[in-house]
């Protein structure tokens, strides 16, 4: 019996051995090949009625329908007396109603038949989406068409929504990280229609009267793109949209344009005071736009420098190397038709903030400086090409992007190319790019945080901030009236 | 080697589960050897799959004096293992004994000692400290496992440590998988804490945290003992050939021994004898929140629970699984207080059924133009509350739920990482199954239920009523 033991113990220890010499270290891991080509948007394009066009993809993998109107109109085209119109009306355009129903009646069909819509006024666009089980699609659509073409934004709900809104303006300068965008923002954008903020006088000013004429001027089916997948036919689909839309009129397209001209302001310190422990830092300047050529090379060196997550220079230098903080990068954000903005960001202690700030220049010059390794090259276009397929998982938010292509007016072969303009971005062209796109002379350093522990700094970068540059110090306006503190 | 092979597929389970009749849930069960049960969700389509490991292991796992533990840990696994994040592993194992050696007589100079310890030799130990993590370098490759999964394109990295549970995760390309078997077994098994120290502040940066004991050595126990497959779930959803998983998961987590038994937390909840009432100020909302002590997770209390918090609170975009809340829409707290009274700005009603107790919660914030106070709403919320305990609701607002409840069940169906995370979790607790059974359950519910549990839990002795009030530019330090 012991000697049947120690044999069994053999064996098992042997298999065991056996089992971990065959693992391999990832270096020696030989994977299939996998190909993978994009959908293309012409196979999912289609007109419908009174020139209205759409992405439609069937999916009948689960018993379910969404649909997204993309209408080419946004906060940025609000003139300056009414404010805030778009947040009233990405309140209301439901709960208002439209001319046959009451706006508490659609939501609580929506919600009885457990569905869900929703609308919301973005920068330059807005969208409606509704999402039904398909055994609902005809009621849904009914719904989702009626609150799209008959909106009342009757006074009730649009008292309400006016009073909401107003209370949230008392608390715009609660959170350090809100007050920080909004005012990094208004530094790089001076007094422009990008930097505009509503207040109680501008909210209490719209009437809902404003809000037809708005919709009136802008939602009819030219200037709007839908978005559609799930379980149904596509003819039949098609068919109910046309009915829906046929006899809406279209308008002739307004957009405004302005200027794209910012006011460069002085580099150096600009400091907000809030009784944080942390100091929350925005440190760049004005961008570049998404349709620039240099865009890919752009993405690739951003990567590298403070947006490729635990892969970057900046998470390496600042989380890993010091410990300094969670949540720290650079991001280049892009606006449609107009320059976008480049940051570094972090957040921090206060006493190591001056700290963090000298180390992200630090990094901002290094890429300028010296050409980037093959490692880093490798790590941002490989996560490019091999997460690509990612974008397209779900139909929906497919057909979506296939909208904002043609919305925004991007090559429609512009996902099928992507991963050969990653691939043939250089070192050299890195280089290029981060000598053009990044200026740390140039750059502003927006702190939200308590100034003094901030200003006196710690043992590895003692104070005082104006070591960075000149300090100033931005007084927070008052929400309610937009006036500058006194 | 066949039979073993035999074994591997007799212990692989097709659980095909209707949800209704043109709703299947095809889940893949293997459970390995040393106990680590894998759970495969096939999904044709885009070539990728969410790869997903959960571990029974959370905040409810640490005791006084190591709270932070599990969190810490969390961050730690990404520090690589014996094989990964290190050029040279003796040097650098020699070097962490070092760091961690000088740390304890820096934390027992200034922490045991009443007057802050000897100043001088707790600077000489720090400058020694920085010498060893400078030496140490050389041979760290910094955030290896991170840089491999995103070069092979791995999306939706992260991890996250709750009270109950913590989870891994990574999404790859459908030929890829093998990867994160090969690099997740590796830090079950494998893991090395290297550069423990930097990262605790970065912890204290997420989180401020008060000093905390645990080192070094103090996390390799609480690896051992939770980060075993027999305290851990890996699910796999996208578009995959189960069989190739399973056996993939029988060479790289296969491996890895069964650990020691865990013994089951035991909780228990004293009860509460009166009502209790916390006031706060400060730069935030001036709002009210009112809880009640519920039962936790599995309680056939809980289902009635959900619908009550969904009819109170719904149409604010629904709470998911069996956490029945919502922020305004058509719930009628919302009609009652924002639009027929327009007392409210917002108001919620959530069910939380937590696994080892659970809470229902009240939130409101009055109308600050109207100069309604927290405690005027309050009274509105007991009187709602009342009628509740003695009339109910009405059938059409439970239809409403069970309508919504079985939408969103279908809905959440298509997004593979929720349904990872929701089956990962519920695996650990009840079992996976319990998302369908507790759909049953919610569809069984009555009006009876619902009286029964408002009259049971909506009682002031079982109740916490908190008031914030907001004092914006009154606490102000000045420049």
């Amino acid at each position: 019996m012991k000697k049947r033991l120690t044999i069994l113990f053999t064996i098992v220890l042997l298999v065991f051995s056996l089992g971990v010499a065959q693992v391999q270290k990832p270096s020696d891991l030989k994977f299939p090949p996998l190909k993978y080509e994009p959908p293309d948007p012409k196979d999912f394009r289609t007109e419908f009625a009174s020139g209205l066009r759409g992405y439609i993809q069937e999916d009948n993998s689960l018993p379910l329908f969404n649909i997204s109107a993309i209408v080419h109109f946004g906060g940025l085209y609000v003139p300056k007396d009414k404010l805030g119109l778009d947040s009233v009306m990405s309140d209301t355009l439901i709960k208002g109603g439209t001319k046959t129903r009451e706006g508490s009646d659609i939501e609580d069909r929506i919600n009885f038949i457990g569905g869900s819509l929703n609308f919301r006024v973005g920068d330059q666009t807005s969208t409606l989406s509704l999402s039904v089980l398909s055994e609902d699609i005809d009621e849904g659509l009914e719904l989702f068409f009626d609150v799209l073409m008959n909106p009342e934004f009757r006074e009730g709900p649009l008292d309400l929504a006016k009073a909401s809104l107003i209370q949230r303006l008392r608390q715009a300068n609660d959170q350090a990280s809100g007050v920080l965008s909004r005012e990094y923002e208004r530094l790089l954008y001076g007094d422009h229609p990008l930097t505009w903020q509503p207040t109680q006088a501008t909210y209490e000013g719209i009437t809902g009267a404003d809000l037809k004429a708005v919709h009136a001027q802008n939602f009819f089916p030219k200037n709007i793109i839908l978005a559609a997948s799930g379980d149904f036919k596509k003819a039949d689909l098609k068919a109910k949209v046309n009915k829906a839309v046929s006899g809406w009129k279209n308008k002739k397209l307004s957009i405004p344009m302005f200027s794209k001209k910012f006011p460069q302001p002085e580099p150096g310190v600009y400091f907000i005071q809030m009784r944080t422990n942390q100091g929350y830092i925005s440190l760049g300047h004005l961008g570049l736009e998404d349709t620039n050529p240099d865009y890919f090379a752009v993405q690739v060196m951003n990567f590298i420098l403070g947006g490729g997550s635990f892969t970057s220079r900046i998470t390496t230098k600042v989380r890993s190397d010091e410990g300094l903080s969670y949540n720290q990068g650079s991001r280049f954000r892009y606006i449609w038709g107009y320059p976008g903005m480049f940051s570094g960001y972090v957040q921090t202690k206060s006493s190591t903030v001056g700290y963090a700030i000298s180390l992200i220049l630090g990094e901002f010059n290094r890429i300028r400086r010296e050409p980037v390794s093959d490692d880093e090259m490798e790590t941002a276009i490989n996560y490019y090409l091999e997460s690509f397929s990612n974008s397209f998982e779900s139909p929906q938010s497919t057909m979506s992007t296939f909208a904002d292509l043609e919305m925004t007016g991007k090559p429609m072969d512009y996902y099928k190319t992507y991963r050969d303009k990653i691939k043939v971005v250089t070192k050299a062209k890195v280089q290029d790019v981060a000598n053009k796109y990044i200026h740390p002379d140039k750059c502003v350093i927006m702190i939200v945080g308590d100034f003094e522990p901030c200003n006196a700094g710690g043992d590895k970068w003692p104070g005082p901030l104006d070591k960075l540059g000149k300090v100033h110090t931005i007084k927070l306006r008052n929400p309610l009236t937009g006036e500058e503190p006194k | 080697m066949k039979r073993t092979l035999i074994l591997f597929f007799t212990l692989l389970v097709f659980a095909s589960l209707a949800v209704s009749a043109e709703i299947q849930l095809d889940v893949k069960e293997h459970v390995l050897s040393n106990g680590l049960k894998i759970l495969i969700i096939p999904k044709p389509g885009v070539p990728r799959v969410v790869c997903h490991i959960y571990y029974k292991v959370g905040s409810i796992n640490e005791r006084p004096g190591i709270t932070g533990i599990a969190h810490l840990h969390e961050h730690m696994m990404f520090k690589g293992t014996k094989m990964m994040g290190v050029t040279d592993f003796a040097k650098d194992d020699s070097l962490n004994k070092r760091i961690d050696k000088l740390m304890d007589n820096i934390y027992r100079e200034k922490f045991w000692k009443s007057d802050g310890g000897d100043k001088e030799k707790i600077a000489q130990w720090e400058k020694e400290y920085e010498e060893l993590v400078k030496e140490e370098k050389q041979y760290i490759i910094k955030d290896d496992l991170w840089t491999l999964y995103m070069k092979n394109g791995g999306t939706g990295l992260n991890a996250s440590t709750g009270n109950e549970s913590t989870g891994y995760y990574v999404t790859l390309p459908s030929n890829k998988v093998e990867l994160q078997m090969l690099l997740e077994s590796d830090r079950m098994f494998n893991a090395y804490f290297r550069e423990f120290y930097s990262e605790k502040d970065v912890v204290m940066e997420e989180r401020r945290l008060s000093e905390n004991r645990p080192g070094f050595f103090f996390n390799i126990e609480f690896h051992d003992r939770y980060y075993v497959p027999n305290n851990a779930v890996a699910i796999y959803v996208g578009d995959l050939d189960p069989q190739n998983i399973i056996e993939m998961a029988e060479k790289y987590f296969g491996r890895i021994p069964k650990g020691p038994d865990l013994e089951p937390i035991r909780t228990y909840e004293p009860p509460q004898y009166s009502e209790k009432r916390m006031y706060g100020e400060g730069n935030a909302p001036t709002s009210l929140q009112m809880m009640f002590h519920t039962p936790p997770d599995g309680d056939p209390d809980v289902a009635p629970l959900s619908v009550l918090a969904s009819v109170l609170g719904s149409g604010g975009g629904g709470g998911g699984r069996f956490r029945g809340r919502g922020g305004g829409g058509s719930g009628r707290l919302y009609k009652i207080l924002v639009q027929e009274k327009q007392l409210a700005v917002s108001v919620s009603a959530r069910s939380r059924a937590m696994w080892y107790a659970g809470a229902f919660q009240f939130s409101a914030s009055p109308r600050f133009d109207k100069n309604v106070k927290p405690e005027d709403l309050e009274k509105e919320i007991w009187a709602e509350i009342e009628k509740i305990q003695k009339e109910g609701v009405t059938p059409e607002e439970i239809q409403q739920v069970k309508n919504r409840s079985r939408s969103m069940f279908i809905r959440s169906l298509s997004s593979s990482m929720g349904l990872a995370r929701s089956l990962g979790r519920a695996e650990l607790n009840r079992g996976w199954r319990s998302i369908l059974t507790d759909l049953d359950d919610l569809s069984n519910v009555t009006n009876d239920d619902i009286k029964r549990v408002a009259a049971k839990y909506f009682v002031k002795d079982n109740s916490l009523t908190a008031i914030y009030t907001r004092t914006m530019g009154q606490r102000q330090r000045r420049r």
